[in-house]
């Protein structure tokens, strides 16, 4: 086991000489396996990177000849239309509180409307990217109330 | 990357080594739309660019968290920084205290 700090190296320095020794001489870094979208409890923008994906998924399927990644596509782009839906409901039901709803009375309908677009009747069902744009559109709203009442708070 | 990897698992990885397909990599993802740099990140190489280019697409294990190719598209190929060999086996012990240390950086 490599102690942080000791450099490390594998038997096919043996076979490939000094040179890519010299490349394999290096101190450990770190990278990042999960952290690298927002981290905050609420934010908007994680269902917005989801419906970016859905998007892709549409615009990359369409674009590509190979089966194989056509057939990942539609598998992905039904993962993230569920997750799209999962990150609105966490703020339908747990960030905005009463009062939100009352100031903002169209709230209720957009977070319906939006978790729709996601939904069945959505961007599952639909090979169209302007359904893909309709629902990023969507969750740009509530991101303009959420953030006026994270203002307000 | 859940289930492969878990947080304070050490990797050997091989720095220029030539990309393969379904194997890992230490990979650049692209600044975020608001410009702000994001963290080097281990995915999985799931495709050669279906736009043709020489960089690769790359996808999260963990279908729940984190990003890949089809929110930040395709990984250019100076962005493959480095092909993960293998996961270095650590005792449980020594891997708290590795995570312990990591923290206090």
């Amino acid at each position: 086991m490599t102690e942080p700090g000791k450099f490390v190296s594998t038997p096919r320095t043996l076979v490939e000489g000094t040179h890519m020794f010299s490349r394999l001489l290096v101190a450990p870094i770190q990278v990042s396996a999960h952290c690298d979208l927002p981290c905050g409890i609420y934010d908007p923008a994680q269902a917005k990177i989801e419906a970016e994906s859905v998007k892709a998924c549409m615009v990359k399927a369409v674009a590509s000849s190979d089966a194989d990644f056509k057939a990942r596509a539609l598998i992905v782009k039904e993962e993230r239309s569920d997750l799209v839906k999962h990150h609105l409901w966490v703020l339908w039901t747990d960030y905005f509180k009463p009062a939100h709803f009352e100031k903002y009375p169209q709230l209720n309908t957009l977070f319906n409307e939006a978790t729709k677009l996601a939904g069945a009747g959505g961007t599952k069902a639909s090979w169209d990217v302007a359904v893909a744009d309709n629902l990023l559109a969507k969750i740009d709203e509530i991101a303009v109330i959420f953030w006026e009442t994270k203002k307000a708070a | 990357m859940e289930p492969t990897l878990h947080e304070g698992d050490r990797l050997l990885v091989l720095y220029g080594g030539r990309p393969r397909r379904g194997k890992l990599a230490v990979v650049v993802l692209p600044d975020s739309t608001s410009g702000s740099a994001r963290p080097l990140a281990v995915k999985r190489l799931t495709h050669p660019d279906p736009d043709g280019s020489d960089g690769w697409w790359v996808e999260r294990d963990n279908p729940r968290e984190g990003l890949d190719s089809w929110a930040v598209g395709a990984i250019p190929a100076d962005g493959i920084l480095a092909r993960v060999l293998v996961r270095l086996p650590a005792p449980r012990l020594l891997r708290f205290r590795l995570r312990i240390t990591s923290r206090e950086k």
